[in-house]
């Protein structure tokens, strides 16, 4: 009979309407956000041994990170990421041999203007007894490079004019 | 006299109904096509060639972005190919997980096909509760792997980690309410007499053509042409699993969403056995793999049965960490070369129809 899927329908529909609501209003209510979840950034500054790993893992280059040799050890100066770019992948946490690069719950990252946007999670002066200055491990993004990569590019040219000097 | 003239209608690349960024040059006679040309490529951007400046691991998450409405699909068929290539031997664990994390991304993805089917065609409530249930397995997945949408779940030789404590339990509550939801969908949408005037004897893809024109997935089926992959050629574990491929009759756009409904009634029965066996299993999710993935000199090709049909990833190595080449076969692609013919003779409305009808997904599309 023709109307009877129609009917069937609307009765579905009724019995829906009835059952209890499955929306919530957010942001007054909010779902659990799950143990695995993919928020922003956290490090921890004390297991880091900036071995670099995780920027070398990260397919966008989104972790640039700066260095300097303190007595015998590395010490972490920078670390920032330049999160407009994150896939949230993982794949950098994943490949942290230290565990100190864990993903926290917070989901909210909204920034008003463009240069807030870079998460910065370290940014910190060496202590005094520091020997030499490294080169940074990896590249800086483009955004960066402006500000971060000048000096070093202009440190090299002159290093290698300094070396150029030396072959005369 | 009076003169009547074609003239030419632009549907898309901004239309709702062509879900995604995609443009059909319509050539009308009034209300009828005759002529139909796809153009594709808005959404283009240029994964394959991103895949050679990446490691093989690196480009895991950018296979999410094909298709990224059941993204462990996506990333199943690389790891695929790049284990083939390399010999990996890949723990059970990981393909029992692999074949649940999969089939619950393809339940999410015929969940959309069918609500935004029903939308297309003017149904809004199918549509809410189609969402309702996708939104339960978005929170598993979410639960799972951190991410809602682009899992970037699969890993060279495995999964990236194992079920979370008592997710398997939820996973299989799930699959036992899904059946009374599917009986939802079929009597809101599937029964209703207004959307079965719409999609019978409309858009009909006749199997020869179908085959012709290498068109796959439930697309094909639809017109009756049993191969699924999953069937035909078993990769993983999936020849352990009892489940049935089912086939329309007529290969009209019925057939085709019919067929999407009929198989999340099947993957259920998958994962609900899949959830069984692994219980009786134990060991690493993660095969032995080096930390530096080179594979040697060569080419594999892998496909897998995506909710959208056929995915192939074929990666040429030359003996360096990053691929010298990756190319994808993109199902949602080849089932559209057949648009043209498909939309000829039949009026404006049916347009929606019928493209709705092969759940093509842009990312895909376009690559
Ligand atoms: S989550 Fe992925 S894209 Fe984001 S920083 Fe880590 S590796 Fe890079
Ligand atoms: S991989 Fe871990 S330990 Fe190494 S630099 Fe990154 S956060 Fe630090």
């Amino acid at each position: 009979m023709f109307g009877k899927g129609l009917v069937k329908g609307l009765e579905i529909t009724w019995k829906e309407f009835w059952s209890p609501k499955t929306v919530i209003q957010y942001p007054e209510a909010q779902n659990p956000i799950p143990e695995r979840f993919h928020g922003r950034f956290v490090l921890d500054t004390d297991k880091c041994i900036v071995c670099g790993m995780c920027a070398n893992a990260c397919p966008n280059k989104v972790i640039s990170l700066k260095k300097q040799k303190v007595g015998t050890k590395q010490f972490l100066t920078n670390y920032v990421m330049n999160i407009q770019y994150c896939m949230f992948c993982g794949l950098c946490v994943e490949t942290c041999p230290k565990d100190a690069l864990h993903f926290s719950k917070v989901i909210n990252m909204n920034q008003y203007f463009y240069n807030n946007i870079p998460l910065v999670l370290v940014q910190r002066e060496a202590p005094a007894e520091q020997v030499e200055q490294e080169k940074p491990a990896a590249k800086p993004t483009p955004q960066l490079k402006a500000d971060a990569l000048a000096p070093t590019a202009e440190s090299e040219v002159a290093a290698s004019k300094a070396s150029d000097k030396e072959g005369e | 006299m009076i003169r009547t003239q074609e003239y030419n209608l632009n549907f898309g690349p901004q239309h709702p109904s062509t879900h995604g960024v995609f443009r059909i040059l319509l050539t009308l006679d009034g209300e009828r096509v005759v002529k139909a040309e796809p153009i594709c490529g808005y959404l283009h951007r240029g994964v394959e060639k991103l895949a050679e400046a990446r490691t093989y691991t690196q480009f895991i998450p950018y296979t999410d972005r094909l298709d990224y409405l059941a993204a462990m699909l996506q990333n199943w068929g690389y790891v695929m190919a790049v284990e083939k290539l390399m010999g990996v031997e890949v723990p059970e664990k990981a393909e029992y997980m692999r074949v649940i994390s999969g089939e619950l991304s393809r339940l999410a993805s015929h969940l959309i096909a069918i609500g935004t089917y029903s939308l297309d065609i003017g149904a809004f409530t199918g549509f809410l509760l189609a969402f309702r249930e996708r939104e339960t397995t978005m929170d598993l997945l979410e639960e799972l792997t951190g991410s809602r949408m682009t899992l970037s779940y699969a890993r060279i030789g495995g999964v990236a980690a194992d079920a979370p404590d008592g997710w398997l339990e939820k996973v299989d509550k799930f699959m036992d309410k899904m059946p009374t939801c599917i009986d939802e969908y079929d009597g809101l949408i599937t029964g209703n007499e207004i959307f079965q005037a719409r999609t019978r004897e409309v858009g009909v893809l006749k199997p020869e053509t179908a085959i012709n024109y290498s068109i796959s997935g439930p697309s094909l089926r639809g017109s009756g042409v049993d191969y699924d992959l999953r069937k035909a050629k078993p990769y993983g574990v999936y020849d352990r699993f009892d489940f049935d491929v089912p086939l329309g009759k007529n290969g009209d756009c019925f057939d085709r969403f019919d067929c999407r409904m009929k198989e999340m009634r099947q993957l259920v029965r998958i994962i609900k056995q899949a959830i069984q066996q692994i219980k009786e299993i134990d060991g690493p999710v993660i095969g032995k793999v080096p930390k530096v993935i080179k594979p040697p000199v060569g080419d594999a090709y892998a496909e897998i049965e995506t909710s959208k049909g056929i995915i192939g990833y074929y990666v040429v190595s030359d003996g360096s960490p990053k691929p010298y080449r990756v190319h994808v076969r993109r199902p949602s692609f080849i089932n559209l070369g057949y648009l043209d013919e498909m939309l000829r003779g039949y009026l404006v409305a049916d347009v929606v129809a019928i493209l709705g009808s092969l759940d093509i997904m842009l990312g895909e599309v376009d690559c």
